[in-house]
């Protein structure tokens, strides 16, 4: 309340660099995995991708054209769509802004008809089309929302949340499809997702950004190399002995006797397991990754994470 | 050009699902334009004279500034500060298609509306109440008087989409400029009295900034009271804060972009 009333005198104002020092280079057809935090910098990336925001320094090149110049020839190729907001006309039916974006993308009637028939198809809307847009589920408008900004066949295309609130059979046909499109279209996609799910099905190649920053590029199973130093010794004991013993082995983790889970380093994993079936009463052993999620989770929770490499 | 058709098209059946709206709208100002005339021709018996204006030119002049203000000093992009605002801009930049074409072809397709329902309520006037109005029959002073109304619509929608670029810099602070600015441009558009009663000198000043051609000009043209050579220059004038507006309009929009976050996603 103190505060309100004395920015009514004297504001504060702080400069936040939003993205920072962020570079990455996609090739044509790849579908990237864009992962963070709330807050990362993955929107702003996709807008000064889109050329929605200025860049205060850096080049953006998509498709070899300045996104900010927002020219006609690059925008006719590329769609954002993001999850929160709608570009259908709320009190008309889907319909009516598919006419509309037709017009302003210029797509030849033919084309049109057989871009929605089959999106309409694919994403399984045939029926609602005809109604008032307020009037649909939030799935329903998610599902127009992209045809929408689909019907010009876009080569580039930016998805921010595109399942948000969405429930887990339209999660994994919304999955589907964009990778139906990928493939298709040799469309180039990235896609931001707060579900591990999406991109874990999705994508081969993720890119992780925290704070502005990038903290990783590459494929998704080498996040679990580079970040977990750890694998997991999984092991079901046959008889009762004394549990203090395993410390020797590594860090236990979990211990829910016959279970027990015992964290060793990457390149001794080997070596402790072999121990272990030598000197305990082992019926069953694996030797597991630690889950991604769990990974990313310590990622994003800024815990201090021991790269494998230093 | 046909993706503008397409927008008019859309924001007509935009209005249709709204059209009870519409309606008690046009009611709204049938009934305010009934209550003006009964006030002035009560306040203004036959044959007074004021400012050099008898009752059937005042009446005149205050009944048609009422109906053409309805056109001119109104705008569909008030609308505009608040989609920068909320970030609804973003929908336009990402697609072809002119923001500010945009928002004029949405100006017509609700002036469109509106002549007609306004021709509907004026004729219902004339022949219910027989008005003492002054009715310009003669087709040029009519042609140049559709020029200037054209001119002030087209000005006012430059001036109004300027207002509404204030929300880039300070999206919490728009309405109270366009509040500031709406009082003066009444003012001196002359909605509240005929400019011509000011003194001299300051009339001739006002000749020269853009807004009395939103009202006091084009009504000033109906009433006979302009030479030819009094019109043109006044058409050339208007035209010219047309250019200037949609200059600045177009720097400050692009200025603006630099500016705007994309707010709310």
């Amino acid at each position: 309340m103190l505060a309100s009333v004395k920015s009514l005198f004297r504001r504060q104002y702080q400069e936040v660099k939003a993205v920072d020092g962020v570079s990455f280079t996609i090739d044509e057809g790849e579908l990237v995995g864009f992962i963070g935090p709330n807050g990362a910098g993955k929107t702003t990336t996709l807008k000064c991708l889109s050329g929605l925001l200025y860049p205060d320094s850096g080049i953006v090149s998509v498709l070899g054209f300045n996104p900010w110049q927002r020219k006609t020839e690059f925008q006719k190729q590329f769609a954002l769509v993001m999850g929160q907001k709608n570009q259908l006309w709320w009190d008309l039916p889907a319909m009516e802004t598919f006419i509309l974006n037709k017009e302003i993308y210029e797509v030849p009637n033919e084309q049109f008809k057989k871009t929605l028939n089959e999106l309409t198809r694919l994403l399984e809307v045939e029926e609602i089309l005809k109604i008032q847009v307020r009037k649909l589920s939030l799935g329903q408008r998610m599902k127009c929302e992209l045809i929408a900004a689909l019907l010009h066949s876009p080569k580039v295309l930016f998805l921010d949340e595109p399942t948000i609130g969405l429930d887990v059979v339209m999660q994994k046909k919304m999955c589907d499809f964009i990778k139906e499109y990928n493939r298709r279209y040799k469309a180039t996609i990235i896609l931001t997702s707060h579900y591990m799910g999406d991109v874990k099905e999705l994508c081969e190649r993720v890119i992780i950004i925290d704070k502005g920053k990038i903290v990783f590029d590459g494929k998704l199973e080498e996040i679990v190399e580079k970040f977990a130093p750890q694998k997991i010794l999984s092991v079901v004991f046959s008889k009762d002995f004394d549990l203090r013993k395993l410390e020797e082995i590594g860090e236990v983790e979990e211990l829910d006797f016959p279970r027990a889970q015992i964290l060793v380093s990457r390149e001794a994993s080997n070596a402790a397991a072999a121990e272990l079936l030598h000197h305990f009463p082992v019926a069953d052993l694996n030797i597991e990754e630690i889950p991604i999620e769990d990974v990313i989770r310590q990622i994003f929770s800024g815990k201090k994470i021991k790269s494998s490499e230093e | 050009m046909k993706k503008y058709w397409s927008v008019l098209k859309i924001t007509f059946q935009e209005y249709f699902v709204y059209r009870l709206n519409f309606i008690l709208w046009r009611f709204r100002s049938f009934v305010q334009l009934l209550v003006l005339y009964f006030l002035w021709s009560a306040v203004l018996p036959q044959g007074t004279v004021i400012f050099g204006y008898d009752q059937a030119k005042i009446l005149t002049y205050i009944l048609g500034t009422s109906i053409i203000r309805s056109f001119i000093l109104a705008s569909r992009s008030v609308d505009v500060a608040g989609e920068i605002g909320s970030g609804d801009l973003s929908n336009f930049l990402l697609r072809p298609i002119s923001y500010l074409k945009y928002w004029f072809v949405k100006d017509i397709a609700d002036k469109v509306l509106n002549l007609i329902f306004s021709t509907i309520e004026v004729s219902l006037i004339f022949i219910l109440l027989r008005p003492p109005i002054i009715v310009q029959t003669n087709p040029a002073i009519l042609f140049y008087t559709l020029i200037a109304i054209i001119l002030g619509i087209v000005l006012y929608f430059y001036l109004s989409f300027l207002l509404s670029l204030i929300a880039f810099w300070t999206p919490e602070n728009v309405w109270p400029p366009r509040f500031l600015a709406m009082v003066i441009i009444e003012f001196f558009a002359g909605s509240l009295f005929p400019l011509d009663i000011l003194p001299a000198g300051i009339f001739n000043a006002l000749r020269l900034l853009p807004f009395t051609y939103l009202l006091f000009f084009p009504l000033n043209i109906y009433l006979g009271k302009l030479t030819v050579g009094e019109i043109f220059p006044g058409l050339l004038i208007s035209l010219f804060w047309i250019i200037v507006f949609y200059q600045l309009a177009k720097t400050l929009f692009k200025l603006g972009l630099r500016n705007y976050a994309a707010w709310g996603r």
